[in-house]
């Protein structure tokens, strides 16, 4: 088995991916070049693992029993592996080390009131259905990016996978990537950078356990696409009077640079353009509450990137002072006897809704 | 006879008075050239207010430029310079603090003692953890304003 | 097929000014699946969306999602428990009752009308507005707030309009309300009597141009004829055949009756439990003043 799926890694897969390399960079390496750019558009760069995902669906008149006989196939080839978890070697966990990240939607913006009365307002991000599809070495992954500078202590990461989906509507291959691991394909992935002590079996379920209330994070989320749009709603320029004189210049940038010597347009300068559509971090966001029974964390703030219903990916915070004091669940949550967990986690200073009306002495 | 025909007459001075200057109304934030209502007893706040000459403010003592409740502000009345607290403004609040129908203004002077001696309308109770607040950075002692205040809302 | 629901729900729009409360639809309600013994209710399941309007979701796609809405419905029903939040309409007379950390004794009563409500879920929230002192006076409260330990109606009533805004321009004695107001008694399953009162307003200048806003609940407005001529010209009648617009703006009644169903069980616990309380508040022996 190990020795077909290291086959498989080697030839099938690498092949694969260099022809898709070529195809999608093929197009765009006809582009002139011209000087390094400050702020560089984002090439589309595939990660390695990535392969043609959605199958294209023919009508292909199958009956209703097949189709039920196929559904059935299925569920009794990921039922029986969704059981793989194993325990890890259980290792204490010290600051400098990295755990793994989760997948996660962000589904809305509700208030929270504290004990002192005062009233915040939270993001709910529901971590999804996560798996850990594949676990590299430092050696094994090659990633996407060619950097000019090396990098030294190059870490290991793991590939985690969330919102398992039919898998008939997904080609052989991108089914293949989740072989391994013994779960259901699933529409979601992403790559999370660890430490090697924070290695997870494959398979191993992650849930919204995996953080604690009081803890910091960061948030990783594309934000809103607004279209091409013009430098007052972009960059926040005032724009020009609405009279006076003015005529057909209200909503303009106005000068972009001087001549002379400098007279050209220099990198960085904020005109008009595409806007939103970046993946964006918001680092250091509270975890006031969680709800264990919906696996949904009520994050601090409402400027989380990205729209409601959106894909977000959460990470421990790398914020030196806002780093964990208590040892945190490493390398993640696990269910050890069952235990009884309660169903809504408050952080000591939230009012939960359950206690009585507030009262000040 | 003589008050039947005095009163209508002091309030059309008053509406054209309002129509005459601008002010923003959609905002209704205090700044400067800003028309306040004195709502204590001074004799010169009472008289400034009878004659349809309501105090204008001329400087607001914070950052901001902006004033917001319990600031204190510099207001020219009667040809004179006094400073007063604002105690109830128009413009929207938080949830629980009450916002009035008129910028409430309490005359002091510069340790903070108030002119009058009553406050006839409603002073927000938040208005006393401000102003301790303010006391406590400032000189002046301001929380004798909430002595001299007949209700709290 | 589509245009009979967005017909259908234009229609539920236009019921919300008038209620009837008719024993058909609650013989409706008693079929639909209750596990336990059918306890006597208060409203039916049609009702819920006029007695209970924060429950219904924004009806924004964009901010729409099943689990949030679950979990926030669970939380407003969990301060529920807590806290009494009574039937009332813009109109009714409130009593709000607050833990003030500001005052020296930490509570704050204040008595007043509700001249708004918008809000929905955790965020709903009202405006009261009272002349105290000549003064007029407005507190805004959100519903769910922890520190609100009593909300009380004193008058249950509606009025003409859906905001009163206009009450800011009205003469003074339109908002005056006596601070120890007691609550009158409103028999139960009766129809929300309407108040046809006409309210007088000032002389201009006014914070907005009241006659271009088609008020029910304003007298006749004394002013040159260009006023009406212009508000005649902004006036937007056809709206209110915008049946995409209604659309938008209204969840569907299937929709609506699905979360209702699902809370439904307990709502009826807290009315029961309100129920109880009323009883004991009438035993209560009047002190005896010295």
């Amino acid at each position: 088995m190990a020795l077909i799926s290291h086959i498989i890694r080697n030839t099938s897969i690498k092949s694969l991916e260099e022809k898709f390399l070529c195809l999608s960079l093929q197009s765009l390496n006809n582009t002139q070049i011209r000087e390094k750019q400050v702020a560089p558009q984002p090439r589309l760069r595939n990660p390695t693992w990535l392969t043609k995902k959605n199958r294209v669906i023919h009508d292909d008149f199958v009956t209703q029993e097949n189709r039920e006989f196929i559904s059935e196939i299925v569920q009794d080839k990921y039922e029986n592996n969704t059981n793989k978890n194993t325990l890890p070697n259980t290792v204490e966990w010290t600051p400098n080390m990295r755990r793994t990240g989760v997948i996660a939607k962000k589904i809305g913006v509700l208030p929270l009131w504290l004990n002192n009365g005062k009233k915040i307002q939270t993001t709910l991000l529901q971590v999804l259905d996560n798996h850990v599809i594949r676990y590299y070495t430092p050696e094994e992954y090659e990633s996407p990016r060619e950097r000019a500078i090396k990098v030294k202590n190059k870490a290991p990461c793991i590939i985690m996978g969330a919102e398992a989906v039919n898998p008939t509507l997904f080609t052989k291959e991108y089914c293949g990537l989740f072989k391994d691991s013994g779960v259901m394909p699933k529409k979601y992935l992403a790559r999370f950078f660890v430490s090697s002590e924070a290695a997870l079996p494959l398979g191993t379920p992650v849930s919204a356990l995996h953080y604690s209330v009081g803890n910091y994070v960061d948030v990783r989320g594309k934000t809103k696409y607004w279209g091409f749009q013009g430098v007052m709603k972009r960059h926040g320029f005032k724009g020009m009077p609405a009279s006076h004189g003015v005529t057909k210049t209200h909503r303009r940038g106005g000068n972009i640079g001087g001549g002379g010597e400098k007279g050209r347009v220099w990198p960085g300068t904020k005109m008009p353009g595409h806007m939103g559509n970046r993946y964006r971090i918001t680092k250091g966001l509270k975890i006031w509450r969680i709800n264990t029974k919906y696996n949904v964390l009520w994050v601090s703030g409402c400027a989380v990137p990205g729209e409601t219903n959106s894909i977000v990916y959460i990470y421990d915070t790398i914020l030196p002072l806002r780093k964990p004091t208590k040892p945190l669940p490493f390398p993640t949550y696990f269910d050890i006897n069952n235990q009884d967990v309660p169903e809504d986690i408050y952080d000591d200073s939230v009012h939960k809704f359950d206690d009585l009306t507030l009262t000040f002495e | 006879m003589l008050l039947k025909t005095k009163i209508p007459s002091l309030t059309t001075r008053v509406i054209q008075f309002n129509s005459n200057f601008h002010t923003s109304t959609t905002r209704l934030e205090i700044q400067k050239m800003t028309r306040l209502r004195v709502v204590d007893n001074s004799e010169i706040g009472k008289r400034a207010m009878a004659e349809g000459k309501p105090p204008k403010c001329i400087h607001v003592y914070n950052k901001t430029g902006v004033g917001k409740i319990g600031d204190k502000v510099l207001v020219a009345i009667k040809g004179e310079k006094k400073k007063g607290i604002l105690v109830g403004l128009k413009q929207n609040q938080q949830p629980k603090v009450p916002k009035f129908d008129s910028n409430n203004l309490v005359l002091i002077d510069d340790n903070g003692t108030p002119l009058g001696t009553r406050i006839h309308v409603p002073i927000p109770t938040i208005l006393r953890t401000i102003l301790k607040e303010k006391t406590f950075s400032k000189g002046a002692d301001y929380t004798k304003l909430l002595a001299i205040a007949t209700r709290f809302v | 097929m589509i245009v009979s629901t967005i017909s259908r729900r234009c229609i539920l729009r236009k019921q919300t000014s008038g209620i009837l409360r008719v024993s058909s639809i609650r013989q409706l309600t008693s079929n639909t699946k209750s596990t336990k013994e059918n306890i006597p209710t208060k409203f039916s399941l049609a009702e819920y969306r006029h007695v209970y309007p924060e429950f219904i979701p924004d009806p924004n796609v964009e901010f729409r999602n099943p689990i949030r809405e679950k979990l926030e419905r669970l939380d407003m029903l969990s301060r529920r428990a807590h806290i009494d939040i009574p039937e009332f309409y813009v109109g009714s007379i409130l009593a709000v009752t607050s833990m003030d950390k500001h005052s020296p004794n930490k509570t704050n009563k204040f008595v007043g009308i509700c001249i708004k409500r918008e809000g929905c879920g955790l965020r709903a929230k009202f405006i009261l507005r009272n002349v105290i002192d000549h003064q007029g006076v407005e507190v805004l409260y959100e519903m769910y707030d922890p520190v609100l330990s009593k909300i009380e109606v004193l008058r249950l009533e509606k009025r003409l309009d859906d905001e009163l805004f206009y009450l800011r321009d009205a003469l003074p004695e339109y908002s005056t309300f006596d601070s120890n107001m007691e609550p009158e008694i409103h028999p139960e399953g009766a129809p929300i009597p309407i108040n046809p009162i006409k309210v007088k307003l000032k002389p201009r200048p006014w914070l907005e141009r009241w006659e271009r806003k088609d008020l029910k609940g304003i007298e006749q407005i004394d002013l040159p004829e260009r006023f009406f001529i212009r508000a005649k010209e902004l006036a937007t009648p056809w709206e209110k055949y915008d049946m995409m617009k209604q659309y938008m703006k209204t969840i569907p009644e299937e929709e609506q009756t699905e979360i209702f169903a699902e809370i439904q069980q307990q709502l009826q616990q807290l009315e029961l439990t309100r129920k109880k309380l009323k009883r004991k508040r009438t035993f209560i022996k009047p002190v005896k003043l010295a």
